[in-house]
């Protein structure tokens, strides 16, 4: 795992329509130290997921830097993983072959990248659906599968674009708790992108509040770890923390 | 109506364990209305001929070998301008598909050519190629490759970009992007550019032995026109029905459920 720095990072651009410069992102500077988990939060057009498909290297940035372990990056790389909304899982490979995918392209053998990939299943006890195709799996899982594909393919970074958004309130609680254990268990650095607060706040060491391309706030979480929901919910400290958070993004 | 019951149960039981009971079954209904405008219509014999006529037309083209040796070289015929026609769509589709500048170059010009359609190819080929094989392999690659270019284009396009990036972020270099994202993403469509490439190719085969043809399925019927054999080419157009169920069913239905059907990209 590696560190993750943003440097006077921004974006704009060129509407072609208007024939106007249009600034999304002004001048965002973030450090994120290897082994640590911070929460991007904003309202909706707040320029969080464009941050996220830049540092992903998915869209071009117009001025400033993205470091990896001090390194800057160009491009998308199996350096940062990331988890999608949407799954993104291939529907045409069976999980076991999603998972082994990254593996795949590295040039790791069948048998032994179908052995790392049977592992990392397993942490998300997902050991019974390894033969069966995403299309056939709840979205709870799938997106379990899509976190652990990125998670088996040993990335320095982990991206995460509002991965929990699509789907439901009950499962999305579970998979926080699963996360919030992987992360304890495995310490990867994790951009998490989230327009929901108690979920910034759930999984953080730090969350940052983004405001109209530029950083509003950057709070930390000093709520000791193991968190679960069961302690969580009715957590004062929790409470309080959140309502701090959720009042900056409104205020945004 | 409970003594009906049993044989319905007979029915399903047999039509379960021979399915191809249960394709037939439609046609019996076809065939003895048939056979009764034949036997009790105003036309006569040669003119509309029975069911067993064309049955007993079957046997003696099969016993002289000639039906065979016909339906051999129009398979044959189409199995090559299909597989040629193939071989030059998918790339181009995925060219197509894939690159901007190649969309907006060459869509129109498809698009252009698409709307010629293949017979009326049929002129000007037979004054450059004459009456034979080269006229008409052209007309058959002509009508293959529309559809596959087409459905190609689509399912390239099809293909989320989602998963591009997801494969990209896991290391993927852009050639294994192509293995292994944008042709099976793509592949349920071509599926279908192909299914639709052969029925109209076999359409155009067809037509283009017809005018151009020294054998084949649609020389017989046509030389059958010119013989006053009207069974014949009752039996010709029967031959091609079945023919075409066959491909469909027994080659073309299995790919589509082995791809899109279990990926739940498709019905």
């Amino acid at each position: 795992m590696k560190s993750l720095g943003l440097k006077n990072l921004s974006k704009t651009y060129y509407d072609l329509y208007e024939g106007s410069h249009h600034t999304a992102l002004h001048d965002i500077s973030l450090d994120i130290p290897a082994g640590e988990f911070v929460s991007v939060v904003g309202p909706s057009g707040c320029g969080k997921s464009t941050i996220l498909n830049m540092v992903a290297g998915f869209i071009p940035h117009s001025g400033g830097e993205i470091l990896v372990g001090g390194e800057p990056v160009k491009g998308p790389g199996p350096d940062r993983g990331v988890v999608f909304q949407s799954f993104a899982l291939f529907p045409w490979k069976t999980v076991l072959d999603n998972v082994g995918f990254g593996p795949k392209m590295r040039g790791v053998p069948k048998a032994e990248r179908d052995e790392i990939a049977r592992e990392y299943l397993a942490m998300a006890g997902l050991s019974h659906a390894a033969d069966r195709y995403p299309n056939e799996l709840s979205g709870g899982m799938q997106q379990r599968v899509g976190v652990v594909r990125a998670l088996a393919n040993k990335p320095d970074v982990l991206l995460m674009d509002e991965p929990f958004a699509s789907v439901d309130a009950q499962t999305r609680m579970t998979l926080q708790d699963e996360l919030s254990r992987i992360w304890e268990e495995r310490r990867p650095t994790v951009l998490f992108i989230t327009h929901d607060v108690s979920e910034a706040v759930f999984l953080a060491n730090r969350v940052v509040v983004l405001s109209k391309g530029h950083v509003l706030a950057d709070v930390p979480v000093p709520i000791e770890r193991p968190r679960v929901w069961d302690k969580l919910v009715e957590d004062d400290a929790f409470k309080e923390l959140s309502n701090k958070i959720l009042a900056l993004v409104r205020s945004a | 109506m409970n003594a009906l019951l049993p044989l319905w149960s007979f029915w399903v039981r047999t039509s379960r364990q021979w399915p191809v009971l249960q394709t037939l079954a439609p046609f019996v209904p076809v065939v003895l209305l048939w056979q009764a405008v034949a036997s009790w219509g105003p036309f006569p014999p040669a003119f509309f001929p029975a069911p067993m006529d064309v049955v007993r037309s079957f046997g003696t083209l099969m016993y002289k070998g000639i039906l065979p040796e016909y339906l051999g070289d129009s398979v044959a015929r189409l199995a090559a301008g299909v597989a040629v026609g193939v071989a030059l769509g998918i790339p181009l589709g995925l060219l197509i598909g894939l690159n901007r500048r190649a969309y907006d170059t060459l869509w129109p010009v498809v698009l252009f050519f698409q709307a010629i359609g293949d017979i009326a190819w049929l002129p000007i080929l037979i004054i450059w190629f004459g009456f034979g094989l080269t006229t008409m392999a052209f007309v058959i690659v002509y009508t293959v490759i529309f559809p596959v270019i087409f459905n190609t284009v689509l399912g390239v396009r099809s293909v989320k970009i989602e998963l591009h990036r997801a494969a990209q972020s896991l290391g993927a270099p852009p050639w294994r992007i192509l293995t292994e994202v944008v042709l099976p993403g793509a592949l349920p469509n071509i599926v279908t550019g192909l299914r639709n490439g052969l029925g109209y190719g076999w359409r155009a085969l067809i037509a283009a032995e017809m005018i151009v043809g020294t054998s084949g399925i649609g020389f017989m019927m046509f030389d059958a026109r010119r013989a006053g054999s009207v069974t014949e080419i009752v039996l010709g157009m029967i031959v091609l029905g079945i023919l075409w169920y066959i491909v469909d069913a027994w080659v073309l239905a299995p790919i589509e459920r082995a791809t899109g059907r279990r990926w739940g990209l498709t019905q």
